[in-house]
């Protein structure tokens, strides 16, 4: 089974964090991402850039209508994601509680309904 | 050829690669060294003719693979592989059967040690001989993943200490209850396809009936093993009529059984009864019945609803669980009347690991649907629809609760 593994973030959480925070969090989040690439679980671990950066699409006439921002409007954003396929649901809440901030921020865990094949 | 070819090729891998772990130890070098033996083989018979051996041209070619790879390792690093013993010990194993070296692999491959899907990636490669290409593509992962699985399993296996031997005569059973398993659950990823659209992924159910029927030709009195085949045959046997050309389901009373494979229906039949009363009753056998008696019914109707009651019930005392509760309750249902089916889900819906389980929830709402609570059962259809992780069960379920709807909605008679 795929699951979806989501955290979430704001500009004022990742201002919170002082400058020298940063290397060990991502050295974390790295040793994280090879540890299930090596059991052969994870399939994908993006990071998204700032919602400030996001920009909404909408066809009108046939070409395309951008505006900025996000969709949804909420306080915080989609941050990171990881893609993971794993014997059961069981498996994948025991990876996502292994995350480096699980103890901090929850994280989201959807099962995959569908998906297409890459080829 | 090509085809025919390949099929050769996979029928001989587990022989080869049974005799090289024989000789030589490590499981992981000698299973690579026969998936080398095998393409090479694939490239050059065709050109140059087949062998008068292929299983011995193959054996020397992985051999070769493996003192290449050998010497190479040596040269690098220093260490040495026990080649000489391994080709002084070739001399004796003639006397060792083909047999016992095909079944000791895939007990290997389905060690206890090993993660369910792991026992499956390497199941498929090493016994079924599919490359981890092709394995990765029918589980729709990367390559380098399905590569990173195989090899941390092999690695699992040798750090484990498990040896390529027939399990004690003690473990056996729990064992051959474990190989049994994974081949049922390689047949169901092909068969209802967890992931994706497609109802059915064809090459895996495909392949999971060819190793049910060659590890049936290596234990010949086994009746659990000649149950699970017959299950399969007589589950692929309704195959083409399950889904709608559009992938969408189409539960077993709306089925055309016109299209059911009337060939795979008369051998699996024929292999169920005659194993049947051997008395050696298992749970596949009793699944394969259950199926046998879908399969020889003309209509939903005309189905010996006693008889299926029937072997539900022993199967419920044999091998209990959720799902063999759910099936029964819908058999009892079709005996005595959708309020004894209720009934009989009760105590299942009391669970609360099970009060949301989507297969309860669909059962549930059929049997509602069965006495004419058209509103109580489009909920809970609905209900069942939000819960399944199955793309075309989603849709089958949303459908049906739309159709209640339309019902619902019409004056009361």
């Amino acid at each position: 089974m795929k699951y979806l593994l989501m955290i979430y973030g704001s500009q004022e959480k990742w201002e919170s964090m002082p400058a020298e925070a940063w290397p060990d969090a991502i050295a974390r989040h790295e040793a994280f991402n090879a540890k299930y690439r090596e059991t052969g679980e994870l399939l994908g671990a993006y990071g998204l850039a700032d919602a400030v950066n996001a920009k909404l699409v909408r066809r009108a006439d046939g070409l395309p209508a951008v505006t900025d921002g996000p969709y949804l409007e909420t306080k915080e954003y989609l941050a990171s994601f990881w893609l993971v396929d794993c014997e059961n649901e069981e498996r994948a809440l025991q990876i996502a509680a292994d995350m480096p901030f699980a103890d901090v921020d929850p994280v989201e865990v959807w099962p995959i309904l569908h998906e297409s094949a890459a080829e | 050829m090509e085809e025919n070819l390949g099929t050769l090729l996979r029928e001989l891998a587990p022989q080869v690669l049974g005799v090289l772990v024989r000789r030589y130890g490590q499981f992981d070098a000698c299973e690579d060294a026969t998936q080398e033996a095998m393409l090479q083989a694939l490239t050059q018979w065709p050109a140059d003719g087949m062998p008068a051996s292929p299983r011995a041209w193959l054996i020397t070619a992985a051999s070769r693979r493996l003192i290449d790879q050998a010497r190479s390792e040596q040269a690098r690093r220093r260490r040495e592989f026990d080649l000489a013993a391994g080709a002084a010990a070739s001399a004796a194993e003639e006397d060792v059967p083909a047999v016992d070296d095909s079944l000791a692999l895939l007990f290997l491959c389905c060690h206890p040690v090993l993660s369910g899907p792991s026992q499956i990636a390497l199941t498929l490669r090493a016994v079924g001989g599919l490359t981890t290409a092709q394995i990765a593509a029918a589980f729709l992962v990367p390559e380098a993943t399905m590569a990173q699985r195989i090899s941390r399993a092999k690695a699992a296996i040798a750090s484990s200490g498990a040896r390529f031997v027939m399990p004690e005569p003690a473990d056996r059973d729990a064992r051959l209850t474990m190989v049994l398993h994974i081949l049922y659950l390689i047949f169901n990823e092909g068969y209802a396809a967890t992931a994706g659209p497609d109802l059915t992924a064809p090459r895996l159910s495909a392949e999971a009936i060819r190793l049910a029927r060659w590890l049936r030709r290596l234990l010949p009195g086994d009746c659990e093993v000649a149950g699970l085949l017959a299950l399969m045959l007589l589950t692929d046997a309704r195959r083409a009529a399950r889904a709608a050309p559009d992938g969408r389901l189409v539960p077993l009373d709306e089925q055309d059984r016109a299209a059911w494979d009337r060939d795979l229906i008369a051998e699996g039949v024929a292999l169920i009864s005659e194993t049947l009363p051997k008395g050696h009753v298992g749970p596949y056998q009793l699944q394969a019945a259950i199926a046998a008696v879908h399969d020889e019914a003309p209509t939903m109707d005309a189905t010996d609803w006693p008889q299926i009651l029937g072997l539900y019930d022993l199967l419920d005392r044999i091998a209990p669980s959720p799902l063999v509760t759910l099936n029964r309750a819908v058999a009892l249902a079709m005996v005595a009347g959708p309020a004894a089916g209720l009934e009989a889900l009760g105590q299942l819906a009391a669970d609360p690991r099970l009060a949301t389980y989507h297969r309860l929830l669909a059962t549930r709402a059929h049997l509602l649907e069965m006495s004419g609570d058209a509103a109580a059962a489009a909920a809970g259809y609905r209900d069942a629809a939000r819960r399944t992780t199955s793309l075309p069960e989603r849709r089958y379920l949303t459908d049906r609760a739309h159709r209640l709807s339309g019902k619902e909605s019409s004056p009361p008679m």
